[in-house]
C-alpha cells in the first residue's frame, strides 16, 4: 500500500482525538477517519451479512493492506499471502453471519480470523520449515523486528501505528520476542521456551508482563479500536 | 484464581498462548467471573487489532480483489 493510501486509511476524526500519556508529543486517535457519509465498518459488516457484495468491496479496500501485512508477517511468502488474503476475505463473506457487534469490532473479528487462517496455513504448508529458517535468520539478525526495522518511512507513520509501535518497543526485547513468537507464529509457551532456550516459567512471565504492559499502554484508546 | 490472575491468563488466552493444562483452570475461572470475565476477554481482543495495526500495511496483488469479487458474484448466482 502506498504511503498516501496508508495515511488516507488511517486519518482520524477530530472528535475522536484522545489524550494520551503526558510524555507523548501530541494527541493520537485510532478510529480510521472516513469520508463524510462513508459507511462505518459496522455498516459494511451488516451489508455483508445482508449479501451486499459492494460492502465487501469497500471493506476490502479499507483493510486489505493491514490484513496482508499480518498474513505476510506469519508466513513470509508474498504469493501465499495473496492467496490467503483472498481466502480470508471469502471467509469474511461466508462467515459474516457469525460476526456479532456485541462481541467486538469488525476489525478485531477480521484480524482474529486472518491470524488463525495464516497460522493454520503456516503449520500445514511444507514451507513451514523454510519460514522457520527465515525466522531464525531474522531472529539472529534482528532480535526484534518491531524495534529494529524502523526506516525513514516510520517518520510518516500513522498516529495509530506509531503509537502502538511505541508501546511495543518500550518492552524489553525478550518480552517482545516472546509475544512476537506467540502472536505471529502461533507458538505455545513450550515451543517458545524450546526455540529461545529459555525456562518455561520465564517465557510465561515475559508473556504476562509484556502483554500487560501493552494492554495498559493502549488503555487510553483501547475502546476506540 | 483471583481476578488479577484471570486477567493475566485472559491476555494469554486471546493470543492462544495458554498451555493445555492452564486452559481448564482458565475456563473454570471464566465461568466463575461470568459477565465481568467475558467483558474483560472482549477487551483483550483489542490486542489483536493493536498487533495488526503495528505492522506497515502491505500491498496486495492487484488481481486479488478481482478474483474475490468474481467468486462472490459466482456464489451469489449459484
Amino acid at each position: 500500500m502506498g504511503q498516501s493510501k496508508l495515511i488516507a486509511s488511517t486519518r482520524r476524526k477530530p472528535e475522536k482525538r484522545v489524550r494520551l500519556a503526558k510524555s507523548r508529543p501530541r494527541a493520537v486517535t485510532v478510529v480510521p477517519q472516513l469520508e463524510p457519509g462513508a459507511p462505518s465498518d459496522l455498516d459494511l459488516m451488516q451489508g455483508i451479512q445482508a449479501g451486499d457484495a459492494d460492502a465487501l468491496s469497500q471493506l476490502y479496500d479499507r483493510y486489505n493492506g493491514i490484513l496482508k501485512a499480518l498474513i505476510l508477517r506469519v508466513i513470509h511468502n508474498e504469493a501465499e499471502a495473496d492467496d490467503l488474503l483472498q481466502e480470508i476475505f471469502m471467509e469474511i463473506w461466508n462467515q459474516a453471519k457469525n460476526f456479532s457487534a456485541q462481541k467486538g469490532k469488525p476489525l478485531g473479528w477480521m484480524v482474529t480470523l486472518a491470524r488463525r487462517r495464516a497460522i493454520d496455513g503456516l503449520r500445514k504448508k511444507q514451507a513451514y520449515a523454510r519460514a522457520e529458517e527465515r525466522l531464525q535468520n531474522e531472529t539472529e539478525q534482528q532480535p526484534d523486528a518491531w524495534v529494529n526495522n524502523a526506516t525513514e518511512e516510520e517518520i510518516l507513520l500513522s498516529d495509530t501505528r506509531s503509537l502502538i509501535r511505541k508501546v511495543i518497543s518500550s518492552l524489553p526485547p525478550p518480552q517482545q520476542q516472546a509475544i512476537d513468537l506467540a502472536f505471529f507464529k502461533g507458538m505455545s509457551q513450550r515451543e517458545i521456551a524450546a526455540k529461545t532456550n529459555t525456562p518455561l516459567g520465564t517465557v510465561k512471565t515475559r508473556l504476562e508482563l509484556g502483554l500487560k504492559k501493552i494492554y495498559d499502554g493502549l488503555k487510553e484508546f483501547r475502546d476506540e479500536l | 484464581m483471583n481476578f488479577s490472575e484471570f486477567q493475566n491468563q485472559a491476555r494469554l488466552y486471546v493470543i492462544g498462548a495458554l498451555e493445555p493444562e492452564e486452559l481448564e483452570e482458565f475456563e473454570n475461572a471464566r465461568t466463575k467471573f461470568g459477565k465481568k470475565g467475558e467483558d474483560f476477554i472482549t477487551k483483550c481482543y483489542a490486542l489483536h487489532e493493536a498487533f495488526a495495526l503495528s505492522l506497515r500495511p502491505a500491498k496486495a496483488s492487484a488481481t486479488i480483489k478481482e478474483k474475490l469479487m468474481s467468486m462472490v458474484k459466482a456464489k451469489k448466482e449459484a
